[in-house]
């Protein structure tokens, strides 16, 4: 028989690790909505993001917490940097172009890493509050989790409220809509477009940060992150939030069902993930038509 | 106008195909002859050099429907399995081995087509890839005893050259296996090589073209989608399959990580894409080049070389659009003809460098959420 309250600690972890996938993936939302470019570079941002908490830490001594908000602006202005320098030419490149270019990207910020930081995996280690968990009767929660989760889910919403109500917002959503039309009513377009990519930089490398406390990451995270967030934003319909947010919920608390449920079963997260994505694309294209 | 582009675009090829297999016949002895004993390696990074063509040439027929797989590593992973799984199973000839790994990798191609036929664009790159990741899980979770599960499976190589004392060398014996390596892998880019430009010069290749630039149009029109976007998928799949069969006997092993890697997938769309699309040369030259770019780059960085690689195809996008096969044929064109310029541009479909911006561009790139029906 199945224990329920396993059931409800594996609905609890799924939860709490859906923040993180919601994070990441709407970030790459943005890039793709708004932007309208297909950055396979995604996931660099936030491995780039973890090390940068893991030197941090290292070096000075610096508390993670603290290191959100130096890595958040370190990232905005690598991702401004990017956007400028490589990014810019290739808006109205094709598809193909645009996952070489950031295919491209993605190897020389990686083997950057592995560079400075080497291949193996890397632990913030002697945190206090690190191994800190609450018992809310039977089922039991970690505070970073829990913590990684209440972030992800502010920034997630504050994203959401930043496009619906701020200038900045509208001004994203008039020239994902449309470009030419945004520019003729004054917007400058390229503007609009550096932001939006920063931002995107930023939410990922908040990620990473937490990430580095959640795990010990090693400089090769980058592109199963990149390909998960991209599978989340393609579900859910290209640069839908609410939809990053659903279908976040949803592959994070199946993973996690898998996980505590089936003997051996969390070396089967990868599989219910990505089988949920190939079911929910093949099956949506068939209903539709 | 297809008379005056066959006539502007084939012969290329052909010269092409022909200077490969003269390439191909002498390659081995000629190494030896200069390099001795480093022959042995140089003939393994140029059998890299050819696997790779193969897999990019592969990936690029089916890109001509304009469908971006990111399942390339499933059907080279279901070929090296399928002759792993025969040579521990059956009491077969090896050599059966690579015929049925392709046989296996059309049929996943069969499979996983007639379900993603509807998706287009981005969406059918991601199932696709989902397609290859549950293959890959699979293979970690197929029971020991007849998969091998997470420790894969040891595969005995092709070709075991006997040492002969006195003869030769003892290097000579690498040489001779080698060389045997070499010349399967030139035979199988030479029969993709031979299907790809069979493709180009039948009439499928606009048939390909209409996919691409519009699909519902070339619907139509009189094409039939459905079992053209097929074809190209089995046609891609085949080559693939085969050639993770033949490099399980190189590499001697299987391993759910290795044959379904996910850099199998990443390569088979960035030769193609460097070397330039939609032709028979361009994934060709991107093998070759990629492969000395990162030959060079590893003998003068060594730690760190795949910085520099990565540099090389932010460069080539930046300043090689069309990849190098497609800038220079539309340089030349461009600078060769001033007054002939209008037949380019009076002929998009059949103009192999030029079609691949406008007919890519348009559709997805512009509009992203151009799904084959949209979203609430």
């Amino acid at each position: 028989m199945i224990d329920p309250t396993l059931v409800l600690q594996a609905l609890v972890s799924g939860i709490l690790a859906a923040g993180l996938y919601a994070l990441v993936s709407v970030g790459l939302a943005l890039a793709i909505g708004v932007i309208g470019i297909v950055n396979f570079a995604h996931g660099e941002f936030f491995m780039v993001g973890a090390f940068f908490a893991y030197q941090l830490f290292v070096s000075f001594g610096i508390d993670p917490i603290v290191s959100l908000f130096l890595v958040a602006p370190a990232l905005a202005l690598i991702g401004a940097a990017i956007y400028a320098s490589t990014i810019r030419f290739v808006l109205k490149a094709p598809e193909l172009n645009q996952m070489l270019l950031t295919f491209g990207l993605g190897i020389i910020l990686q083997n950057l890493a592995l560079l400075v930081w080497g291949g193996d995996p890397r632990t913030i280690a002697g945190i206090p509050y690190r191994s800190v968990g609450f018992e809310l009767g039977p089922i039991s929660v970690g505070l970073v989790p829990l913590a990684s989760f209440l972030i992800s889910l502010a920034l997630v919403l504050g994203l959401y409220w930043m496009l619906a109500r701020t200038a900045t917002g509208r001004a994203m959503r008039a020239v994902a809509q449309n470009r030419v039309g945004a520019a003729l009513v004054g917007l400058e377009v390229n503007r609009v477009y550096l932001v939006a990519f920063s931002l995107s930089a930023l939410l990922a490398g908040i990620g990473g940060v937490m990430i580095a406390v959640i795990q010990s990451p090693t400089p090769t995270i980058g592109l199963a992150f990149t390909l998960k967030a991209f599978a989340i934003v393609v579900v859910s319909g290209l640069g839908n939030i609410r939809g990053v947010l659903f279908a976040s919920l949803f592959v994070a608390i199946a993973e996690s069902m898998v996980a505590t449920l089936v003997p051996n079963g969390d070396t089967l997260r990868n599989a219910v993930f990505f089988a949920i994505i190939f079911v929910v694309l093949v099956w949506r294209s068939r209903r539709i038509a | 106008m297809t008379r005056a582009a066959s006539g502007r675009a084939f012969p290329w090829d052909a010269v092409g195909l022909i200077v490969l297999i003269a390439a191909a016949a002498v390659a081995p002895d000629v190494l030896r002859a200069l390099f001795g004993r480093a022959s042995v390696s140089y003939l393994s990074i140029v059998t890299n050099a050819l696997s790779l063509a193969i897999l990019a040439l592969s990936w690029d027929m089916l890109a001509r429907t304009g469908q971006l797989s990111l399942a390339h590593a499933a059907f080279y992973g279901a070929g090296a399995y399928t002759t792993a799984l025969m040579l521990r199973h059956l009491e077969l000839p090896m050599w059966l081995g690579i015929p049925a790994g392709g046989v296996v990798a059309v049929l996943f191609a069969l499979l996983l087509g007639s379900m993603t036929l509807r998706l287009r664009a981005i969406y059918f790159a991601i199932a696709t890839l989902a397609f290859a990741e549950v293959l890959k899980s699979i293979a970690h979770h197929a029971p020991t005893a007849f998969a091998g599960g997470n420790a894969g499976m040891n595969v005995a190589p092709l070709f075991r050259p006997a040492f002969v004392a006195g003869e030769m060398e003892r290097w000579e014996v690498a040489f001779l296996r080698n060389e045997a390596y070499f010349y399967v892998y030139a035979g199988l880019l030479a029969l993709t090589v031979l299907v790809s430009m069979a493709l180009q010069r039948s009439r499928l290749r606009h048939a390909f073209t209409a996919i691409r630039t519009n699909e519902d149009v070339a619907g139509v029109m009189g094409v039939r989608p459905a079992r053209m976007k097929l074809l190209a998928f089995m046609l891609s799949a085949a080559g693939v399959g085969m050639l993770g069969a033949v490099e399980a006997h190189r590499i001697g092993s299987v391993l759910p990580d290795q044959s379904f890697a996910v850099a199998t997938t990443v390569l088979a769309l960035v030769t193609p894409i460097f070397g330039g699309l939609y032709t028979t040369l361009g994934p060709i030259v991107g093998a070759l080049g990629l492969s000395s770019v990162q030959e060079l780059l590893r003998r003068v960085f060594d730690d760190g070389y795949l910085i520099g690689y990565g540099v090389v195809l932010v460069m080539t996008i930046l300043f090689m659009p069309r990849g190098v096969v497609g800038s220079i044929g539309y340089a030349w064109r461009k600078r060769g003809s001033g007054p002939s310029r209008a037949a380019p541009s009076a002929a998009p479909g059949s103009d192999a460098a030029g079609a691949p911006t406008r007919a890519a561009s348009d559709a997805p790139a512009d509009d992203p959420r151009a799904e084959a029906g949209g979203d609430a």
